[in-house]
């Protein structure tokens, strides 16, 4: 692997990981046979690097808890837009309709999302008023621009799926979960494959627009100074947040028992999408996030928690 | 999301001689370090002529970061662009602990397939 590749690749990590490998990474990867897989390894190895070990270096308890926040909601965000696409529009939504403790699984889920909400905006809003105030003052735009990723990130995907929709005829509009079924097309819509075609990209704009929010959010916390800010306004929300996460993931477990009770056969059933899925393998895969997601914000919670100590 | 992650066409046979493959990073390199020091590329082929298992360069670094953090592993001077690593007392430890327990493990399995 050429030395220039090399030192691109292990740029890619988080800055204490460099501190401490990149000189004998690079070293290494130097002489590592070239190739897309080695390529893709590291790649996916420096993006785990930085979005799980955000606790390791460098950071306070304050923006540690913060951090664990953030990637806790928009994981949880992940899984929650997963898990609607996996229900609305579907057989098993008209189903869910006439069994109330069914309902009330999907009812405990939008409950939880709305706490969830309110949970970050409680903890995230003082602390982003508060470094927007210190970013004008000081001058640091490079902590501007981190802070500006999620809104520009939204703005991107918006933008694309108003002119995505405008090219279609103005009927209908790419949104992430059209790449999951086939159902039959009001008049005026187009094609199939040019919906999943389209639809694949908002999808993609969404995924690569969650995880760069996720890192620049958590680098904007790094460089921030949150030591005025007091235990009390990390602490209820984290755990407010780590509850109603919580409450999510019991939600969407228990929908899939109903599911599994009352209407198997839909719930098995493939959704006919893009990727062929069946509706278990969806909610199994929200499931599995809601749980990521409920421990981070657990972590979250303990680091608020050791406030007290520090 | 995870959903979207494809299954992948291997042909059935491959996926036969996957299973016989061990694969736990971590571990691997500690036991790579038992019979003494060894830089990245010397543990990569170590590795792959005891499991089976070639790791790629980020899951080798990946494992090695982990396991200085938990002080399981410390880095030895630098030779010619080369970074040896050696187990701690504390490394050794739990190396030992971690394969007695796989050895239990598989000798429990064994001996229920022999039963069969």
């Amino acid at each position: 692997m050429n030395a220039r590749l090399a030192r691109r690749l292990a740029a890619l990590y988080p800055r204490a990981w460099r501190a401490r490998y990149a000189e004998e990474f690079e070293a290494f990867l130097g002489a590592h046979p070239p190739g897309f897989r080695a390529v893709f390894n590291v790649v996916g190895w420096a993006m785990y690097e930085r979005v799980s070990s955000p606790g390791e270096f460098n950071m306070d308890q304050r923006q540690r808890s913060l951090v664990l926040m953030a990637y806790a909601y928009l994981a949880a965000v992940a899984a929650g837009v997963n898990f609607y696409w996996t229900v609305a529009d579907t057989p098993l939504a008209t189903a869910m309709h006439g069994h109330s403790a069914w309902f009330a699984s999907w009812t405990l889920v939008r409950a939880g999302s709305f706490l969830a909400l309110a949970a970050v905006a409680a903890a995230g809003l003082p602390v982003l008023a508060a470094m927007v105030r210190s970013v004008v003052a000081t001058r640091r735009w490079d902590v501007a621009g981190r802070l500006a990723v999620p809104a520009c990130a939204a703005l991107v995907t918006l933008l694309w799926m108003a002119a995505a929709g405008m090219w279609a005829g103005g009927h209908w509009i790419p949104t992430p979960w059209d790449v999951t079924g086939n159902w039959t097309a009001p008049a005026g819509w187009p094609p199939l494959t040019t919906r999943w075609m389209l639809s694949s990209v908002t999808f993609a704009l969404l995924a690569a627009g969650l995880i760069a929010s996720a890192i620049s959010v958590a680098q904007a916390i790094r460089r921030g100074d949150l030591s005025k800010h007091r235990r009390l306004w990390f602490a209820a929300p984290s755990l407010a947040l780590a509850g109603s996460v919580a409450v999510m993931a019991l939600g969407v477990l228990a929908w899939g028992w109903f599911a599994e009770q009352y209407a198997a056969s839909d719930f098995h059933a493939r959704n006919g999408g893009l990727f062929s899925s069946t509706n278990f393998a969806s909610w199994g895969a929200s499931c599995a996030v809601f749980l990521t997601a409920t421990l981070i914000a657990v972590r979250g919670a303990r680091s608020a928690s050791a406030l007290g100590s520090e | 999301m995870v959903y979207y992650v494809t299954r992948s066409n291997r042909h059935a046979a491959d996926d036969d001689a996957d299973l016989g493959r061990y694969s736990d990073p971590p571990l691997l390199v500690l036991a790579s370090l038992a019979d003494g020091p060894k830089h990245g590329h010397k543990m990569i082929e170590d590795i792959a002529r005891m499991s089976g298992s070639r790791l790629g360069p980020g899951t080798l670094y990946g494992a090695i970061a982990r396991l200085e953090r938990e002080k399981l592993i410390e880095p030895l001077p630098a030779e010619e662009r080369r970074y040896p690593y050696r187990l701690t007392a504390k490394g050794l430890r739990v190396l030992r602990a971690k394969l007695a327990t796989l050895r239990r493990f598989a000798r429990a399995g064994l001996r229920k397939l022999e039963a069969r």
